[in-house]
């Protein structure tokens, strides 16, 4: 037990899924159970007119509306989506109905029986529609130093603007739903990331309280965000429907309905006003940010927070001025993935000081280098970098692991390389650590432990990690330290699964009651420790003003990426990422690894193949065949270490991991092909239809 | 109503097939995903099924006065390991789908399927394939580019079976190929582009050049590539911007989910004009 916490061990879910014995929520089956299938809004923007419904056979139902008990809304941060369609729907997709019964075949004769009637309404399909009929769902700013008086003061004045677009988050599984209503309780099983999320969106719902409630998380793939918020919708859209026919109902997506109809990654633009010195050095800053939230507003307010407080990157700008925009179209609503927001901004800022630089002549290193943020200096929301910051060292071995300083000068045409400096704020936005109070409880019985927490294992390694931190704290082996279900019925809310907080927050409460379990370990066979979240007493925040630490601390990075565009297909080859991350102390560099290399694979696809584009509400990529992620042969080498710095109140010095690497990948590839074509990139995905139309050679 | 039917050999196939409307299928990776219709649910056949992906006699490669005569029924993955097919046809074969497609799919159903981004299809129509069609009562031999006539679309008559492919005997000491698609593994092509030639003396004496996914079927034109036999290759440098613009009004592509026209357009004839002066030097 003398092994460093970061010496990896075997991932503890990897023999049944390896296997095949993980039981995914499509393997279930219940007793007498009935499919749902949902009905969904062929219009983007319309009032419903009339439901013409055939006359069912025994043992089928359609459940609508009309049949929740509770509140038609779902329970989100706006609860403004219907659980189904009331008078009007607002996208392509929209859940209108659900027809139950036990045969599919059946099923989806009724469904080709119902007839809705429209009334077609004038939709808003883009951004720029949006901002002009001023369809705005929230509006935030905040500001630091003097902005106003900085840019009348003789500044140089650099505008421009970046785009990025629709990202699908083909996590490994559908949604997928079960619900089973039975002594007098409704139990909810499904593919989630955030088991109280749907517990606080069945109360509403059902108008019941937690204790008619159960809510079961079945085995999660990766899950990405897209198991955050949207399975609330479907887990009572089951229940409803258990309630009516007194049958569990299981409802499995399939891809192309997934893709179709739920949640994804915003579309951004962001607009900068750069106030150059004449030592060209940005002392001022405007950053509009503009997010399309698509139909309901729901987690996108977090999601703009996240985009606006990561906004200035690594940099340190004197005076800033930031609004961000939620915009309301009537596209799929967007939602929580990867990032939440930050890695729209960050790939954004980073682009603009490469292309800064490259205006100015000057290294784009060296330039973002001028401008870093230092220990003790204010952060963009006039916090304070309360932590050591390692980007010194961060770049000085990337830089080194990719011979970058050489390659920048020696690169020709069509061969380029390019970097990014990134960080991902540890843990929920502002004060939202403040308001869930995240709780766990280890419970000592005889010779083993049990940890109870609602963080759950979702493929990214989760239930390894929290158990490695209370094993290795008790100096028990693995074996003898085990999860209790993800069961809203038998254990506390320690949050969501969501914002890379599961391991620093979570397993910091773990290290803290496994510290207090060694100690009182010879009281009895029984013993049981709670702890709760408590915010760091140095940590001041504003929710109004936006004033003061937005995160307790931030993980840091930095990406290299090295391309090769293909003369005469302008096809972009990314051949090597060499990436070095500061997310404190490692908890598992295999399981760490993995993380990081996925989320650069997934960085990669959303800068390059992975085109999504709505047309008139209407994605067009809406399966897998046209939706293109990177595969195996798609996946360059790359390089990953890490740079230790040991956060204090972070179990054994960890800070925030999971999102962090899907940040940097996008703009070292978009920094790495403006480099091989000598061009600006100021949009991601970068195809190669966009550079034939930027590319001049020999046309 | 049959819903499907398993021959035992390709006469039994021949005979159902000339007393009921069916659908011949072999490894199903196009049919199955065209007409799927939803998890767990039976696809939307309008006909019974005939199974001919297990018949040995559609799933041998025999060289016979030397020309290659590859079985229907043989898989992208036995084409890519046989040493009797010529390595641009592998190559193109290797591009195709994923492993797992590819250890099911056929040749004969890339072809029948008759989209114009089969990647099967520009070797094909490029070396003048001739494919066998058989009925109980008889058989005949057509070019392929004659079987596709649009997309989806072929000649082959309700009571046909596509048995047999054959490769003419000719070699070229030049070849070309380029499949340009969304990623390097599993993708459907936006565009592709195969050349083939062969030099003597320093003319050329033969060219092929077909483009696949650009037009409603694959693109080759004769009268062209006659234009181009029998030159120096020492003046093809010079006539290069003339064949790019006789072959630019027979490039017709479509924006789609997966790529726009003008690109499709663009880098077809880049493809083409890099063969071209490849060719040259």
């Amino acid at each position: 037990m003398k092994d460093s916490i970061s010496k990896p061990i075997p991932r503890v879910d990897a023999p049944a899924k390896i296997s095949g014995e993980a039981k995914y929520i499509g393997d279930i089956r219940f007793k007498n159970q009935l499919f749902a299938k949902t009905v969904r809004s062929s219009r983007a923007k319309a009032g419903i007119v009339s439901i013409v419904k055939p006359e069912l056979p025994e043992g089928y139902f359609i459940v609508d509306k009309d049949d929740i008990p509770g509140i038609n809304r779902m329970r989100t941060v706006v609860s403004d989506q219907p659980i189904f369609a009331e008078e009007e729907v607002n996208y392509i997709g929209q859940p209108i109905l659900l027809v139950v019964g036990p045969e599919r075949e059946m099923i989806y004769d009724i469904i080709s029986k119902i007839k809705i009637k429209y009334r077609d309404e004038t939709p808003i399909f883009n951004l720029d529609e949006a901002e002009e009929k001023g369809a705005v769902f929230t509006e935030y700013s905040y500001s630091k130093g003097k902005p106003e008086a900085a840019f009348q003061d003789g500044l140089k004045i650099i505008e421009d603007e970046y785009h990025t677009g629709l990202q699908e988050h083909v996590y490994l599984e559908p949604q997928g739903m079960a619900a089973e209503y039975r002594d007098n309780t409704m139990f909810i099983y499904g593919s989630m990331q955030c088991p109280f999320y749907a517990e606080g969106a069945l109360k509403d719902v059902l108008g019941w309280g937690s204790d008619r409630i159960r809510v079961i998380q079945s085995i999660t793939g990766g899950a990405f965000g897209g198991k955050e918020e949207f399975p609330s919708l479907t887990a009572c859209q089951v229940a409803v429907a258990s309630l009516k026919t007194g049958h569990p109902v299981m409802m499995i997506y399939d891809r192309d309905e997934d893709i179709i109809c739920t949640t994804k990654r915003h579309p951004s633009i962001v607009c900068y006003k750069a106030g150059l010195d004449r030592k060209n050095q940005v002392i001022a800053l405007a950053i509009d940010i503009k997010f399309d939230a698509g139909a309901y507003s729901g987690i996108s307010p977090v999601v703009l927070q996240r985009g606006m407080f990561s906004a200035t990157g690594v940099y340190n700008f004197p005076h800033l001025s930031v609004r961000g925009r939620n915009f309301m179209t009537n596209n799929v609503p967007s939602g929580a993935y990867r990032g939440f927001g930050a890695p729209q901004t960050i790939f954004s800022m980073e682009m603009l000081m490469h292309n800064l630089a490259i205006k100015l002549g000057i290294d784009p290193l060296d330039y973002k280098i001028r401008h870093l943020l230092e220990r003790g200096e204010p952060t963009c929301t006039g916090g304070k970098i309360w932590d050591e910051v390692k980007l010194p060292e961060i770049i000085e071995k990337v830089t080194a692991m990719s011979d970058y300083r050489r390659k920048i000068q020696s690169n020709g045409k069509y061969k380029g390389v390019g970097v990014a400096l990134f960080l991902h704020g540890c843990g929920f936005t502002g004060n939202g650590e403040q308001l869930i109070k995240g709780k766990i409880i280890l419970k000592k019985n005889g010779g083993t432990v049990i940890l109870k927490v609602s963080s759950v294992e979702m493929g990214q390694g989760a239930e390894t990690c929290l158990r490695k931190i209370v094993a290795h704290t008790l100096l028990l082996p693995m074996e003898k330290v085990t999860c209790e279900t993800i069961d809203t019925g038998l254990i506390p809310d320690s949050g969501p699964t969501v914002a890379s907080r599961t391991t620093m927050i979570v397993g910091g409460l773990l290290r803290q009651a496994s510290l207090e379990l060694k100690d009182r370990w010879n009281e009895s066979d029984n013993i049981e420790v709670s702890r709760v979240y408590r915010h760091p007493d140095y940590l001041r925040w504003d929710n109004d003003t936006f004033h003061g630490d937005a995160y307790p601390t931030y993980s840091w990075g930095a990406n290299v990426a090295e391309v090769e565009i293909d003369p005469i297909t302008c096809e972009i080859d990314v051949k090597k990422v060499s990436a070095v991350y500061d997310v404190g102390t490692p908890i598992d560099e295999t399981t760490l690894t993995g993380q990081m290399q996925g989320g650069i694979v997934q960085g990669i696809g959303w800068a390059t193949v992975e085109v999504m584009n709505p047309s008139k509400g209407k994605l067009k990529q809406h399966n897998l065949t046209d939706y293109k992620i990177p595969t195996s042969m798609d996946i360059p080498e790359i390089a990953c270490e890490f740079i230790e710095n040991p956060y204090e109140f972070g179990p054994f010095g960890a800070k925030c991991a999971g999102e962090l690497p899907f940040v940097g990948a996008a703009p070292a590839i978009a920094a790495a092909v403006s480099n091989a074509l000598s061009v600006p990139i100021k949009n991601i995905p970068i195809t190669p239809e966009y550079l034939m139309e930027l590319d001049k050679h020999e046309d | 109503m049959v819903e499907g039917f398993r021959p035992a050999d390709l006469r039994e196939a021949l005979e159902f097939r000339s007393q009921h409307p069916s659908i011949p299928i072999a490894g199903g990776t196009d049919l199955m995903v065209q007409k799927a219709r939803g998890f767990a649910l039976k696809p939307d056949f309008d006909k019974p099924l005939l199974f001919i992906g297990h018949l040995p006699d559609l799933q041998q490669i025999i060289v016979e006065n030397r020309q290659v005569h590859i079985g229907a029924g043989v898989l992208l993955s036995d084409l890519i390991k046989s040493d009797k097919i010529p390595a641009v046809f592998k190559e193109a074969i290797s591009l195709m789908a994923s492993p797992p497609s590819r250890n099911i799919a056929t040749i004969g159903g890339n072809i029948c399927n008759a989209s114009p981004a089969g990647d099967t299809l520009p070797y094909l129509y490029a070396v003048d394939a001739i494919l066998v069609l058989k009925s109980s009562q008889a058989e005949r031999k057509i070019p392929v580019g004659v079987f596709i006539t649009n997309p989806g679309k072929t000649d082959l008559a309700s009571d046909e079976i596509l048995t047999e492919i054959i490769i003419p005997d000719k070699k070229f000491g030049v070849s070309y190929y380029r499949k340009v698609g969304t990623r390097k593994g599993m993708s459907l092509s936006k565009a592709s582009f195969t050349g083939l030639a062969d030099i003597e003396n320093s003319n050329v004496t033969d060219i092929r050049i077909a483009f696949g996914s650009v037009a409603p079927t694959i693109v080759r034109s004769r009268k062209i590539e006659a234009s181009i036999i029998r030159k120096p290759v020492s003046e093809i440098k010079t006539a290069v911007p003339e064949i790019v613009k006789k072959y630019a009004p027979l490039i017709r592509p479509i924006d789609d989910a997966r790529s726009s026209a003008a690109y499709r357009k663009k880098v077809s004839l880049r493809l083409l004009e890099d063969f071209l002066r490849n060719l040259a030097s």
